[in-house]
């Protein structure tokens, strides 16, 4: 399972996680604020600008974009239908400029230079008993019980494979879960026993 | 992580961890897409099970943290998407409709009757359809017409396509707690004080 991030290094790369999440928030918030259609080509023109600028570092997500133009394709061409070519035009500008800036924040930025500054932004709220800390920790539980999934349900497949011979289906979903919570009672445990009072 | 954690909080945590990937194991089962850009996926059954097994609170701390996670760039969503990107996307009030809709399926769930695992089960149905269907699609239609400028008549038609596929991801949400009400006959539903 990999992310968005691309190897390929460009300008937006050397800008901090911090600064870029700042840009993308302001820019994000002017697009909702701006309603002129010539107003919002313009910032289009600025995103394929921008998308042109980080080169190959797009290719990770050019079918991403892709599907994203085109729902913003559809948006508009429903707008039309409708006899509102105003509203077609804006609110499919609007669509692909915000993507546009989410997907450079994306493949510029390591998912975990995002989490450090999650945790710069949290750290305030550590004094009303909320914990940065607590935040990542339950991320990485959470991508490890992701892979869990997967073995546990593939040992139950193999084990119902071999009492009769075809493969499990839909009929696992109730042992998987049932396994799933009482893994997760385990963990509890051992988080405690690591973590406790 | 310096501080001492609770056996409560310990429990918690897992739980809450374990929902969210349970959230990015259905997003990997691939999607099938409809027009407007809104899939069709297995996700919103995570959301009926986060509400229903967990509760109000946790259900919502473990939406959070997945899209947490999906914010932060993995591709965990339906389709392999992810980042900031979707969060502006036409279907962006279904995601931020999964964390408040775990927490009213939830607290639905809490005050359902829970007496046999059959009538947790219907309570789970019930709590499903109100928390995970009926106010998720809510969310979703605010979030295509204000994000996607589509008037609320189209935006409702949009919708429907959806809910004979929601209605069975309640139906499987009854069948699970079914199965987890007499499997461990002591879990808490919806977050209930043992």
């Amino acid at each position: 399972m990999g992310s968005l991030y691309s190897e390929h290094l460009t300008w937006l790369h050397r800008w901090p996680a911090g600064r870029k999440l700042a840009c993308m928030a302001l820019l994000g918030t002017l697009l909702f604020l701006l309603s002129a259609p010539w107003a919002l080509a313009l910032a289009a023109l600025a995103c394929a600008l921008l998308w042109r600028s980080l080169g190959p570092a797009t290719r990770v997500a050019r079918r991403l974009m892709v599907s994203v133009l085109a729902a913003a394709l559809l948006v508009a061409v429903f707008h039309l239908w409708m006899g509102r070519p105003d509203v077609a035009a804006v609110s499919a500008l609007r669509l692909a400029c915000a993507s546009t800036l989410g997907v450079a924040l994306t493949v510029s930025t390591r998912p975990t230079d995002l989490l450090l500054v999650l945790d710069a932004l949290l750290a305030p709220l550590a004094r009303l008993g909320l914990q940065p800390g607590r935040v990542s920790l339950q991320l990485a539980l959470m991508l490890r019980f992701t892979e869990h999934f997967f073995v546990q349900w593939k040992r139950l497949d193999e084990a119902h494979r071999l009492r009769t011979g075809r493969p499990g289906g839909l009929r696992l979903i109730a042992p998987l879960t049932v396994q799933m919570l009482q893994r997760a009672q385990r963990v509890a445990d051992a988080l405690y026993a690591r973590l406790g009072e | 992580m310096t501080t001492a954690v609770s056996r409560k909080t310990s429990h918690s945590m897992a739980l809450v961890a374990l929902f969210a990937a349970l959230m990015a194991v259905m997003g990997l089962i691939p999607k099938i897409d409809l027009p407007l850009g809104v899939p069709i996926t297995l996700q919103s059954l995570g959301v009926m099970l986060a509400g229903c097994l967990l509760g109000a609170r946790r259900g919502f701390q473990a939406m959070l943290l997945f899209l947490a996670a999906v914010a932060a760039g993995l591709p965990l969503l339906a389709g392999g998407r992810g980042g900031l990107g979707v969060f502006m996307a036409p279907s962006a009030g279904y995601l931020v409709g999964y964390a408040l809709a775990a927490g009213v399926t939830g607290a639905l769930m809490r005050l359902l009757p829970q007496g046999t695992p059959l009538r947790t089960a219907a309570s789970a149905f019930a709590a499903s359809v109100l928390g995970g269907l009926v106010f998720l699609h809510a969310m979703g239609i605010a979030g295509l017409v204000l994000l996607a400028q589509m008037p609320l008549d189209k935006a409702l038609l949009a919708d429907l396509v959806f809910v004979p596929g929601d209605l069975v991801k309640c139906v499987l949400c009854a069948v699970v707690v079914h199965t987890v009400a007499r499997a461990l006959p002591d879990w808490p539903f919806g977050g209930r004080e043992r």
